[in-house]
């Protein structure tokens, strides 16, 4: 999987816990879950658990932990996959 | 410091399944989730401590200007109970912050101060004259505090709570 295929896939799972859908239809790596999505912080973890079984990954407390952007989460996710 | 989280309870059913797997499990430490087991009402306990947690997170993160998701460094303990209000404490990362958390049939509003004497001086305000920094933390502005008193603001679904500490 590419980049640009995990990112699709990434927009796909955040775009039912996104309010602000002008910031989703611009999406960037620097786009930020909560400041620039409104995604509620009680559905972060929605998307980690989506995340998990969209990609058969664990996503563990120290990664969670980092998971507030969508650049972090793709480095998150392409490390579990290669790490396979 | 103040810090506070209010949940529209009608609104949570909406967006979140609490019951999903593995939901609890990274949220909430094994105690907490002993205690909300525990429960007649255990979506009530679900998000009561979900709100310390949030109204705790505000106090650490203006202290600390740290950013981040960390449920489980949140740690929730019930000091005492009544038919509608839960009064606790939430550790974090060495820290220790004190909570009272209010409660309806349909709303839940978390109050966290970082000593216990600061209870009495607790004020819920009107949203105004309120600036954010550049790490987003909100200050109160006025002729009695020129340079920013720290005030807590949340918002969800029907409700919006603004508080601070007055002098």
């Amino acid at each position: 999987m590419n980049k640009q295929e995990l990112i699709l896939k990434l927009k796909a799972i955040i775009k039912p816990y996104t309010t602000n859908t002008e910031a989703f239809d611009n999406l960037t790596e620097e786009t930020d879950f909560i400041n620039d999505l409104n995604i509620n912080s009680a559905n972060l973890v929605d998307i980690v658990l989506d995340i998990e079984e969209t990609f058969d990954v664990v996503i563990d407390n120290v990664d969670m932990e980092r998971m507030l952007d969508v650049k972090t989460a793709v480095a998150i996710i392409e490390t579990k996959l290669a790490a396979k | 410091m103040i810090g506070n989280d209010v949940i529209d309870l009608i609104q949570t059913r909406q967006e979140s399944n609490w019951q999903r797997k593995g939901f609890l499990e990274k949220l909430f430490t094994a105690e907490e989730q002993s205690l909300i087991a525990q429960q007649l009402n255990p979506e009530r306990m679900v998000w009561v401590f979900w709100s310390m947690k949030e109204a705790a997170y505000k106090i650490y993160n203006r202290q600390t200007r740290i950013r981040a998701y960390m449920p489980l460094k949140l740690v929730c303990s019930l000091d005492s109970e009544s038919s509608d209000c839960i009064s606790g404490k939430v550790s974090c990362c060495g820290n220790l912050y004190f909570t009272q958390t209010i409660f309806t049939p349909d709303c839940l509003h978390t109050i966290a101060v970082t000593t216990p004497h600061q209870w009495s001086t607790v004020t819920e305000i009107e949203k105004k004259n309120i600036e954010k920094d550049e790490y987003g933390i909100p200050f109160l502005f006025s002729p009695l505090s020129p340079n920013g008193q720290a005030v807590s603001i949340s918002h969800h679904g029907r409700f919006e709570k603004v508080v601070c500490l007055s002098a």
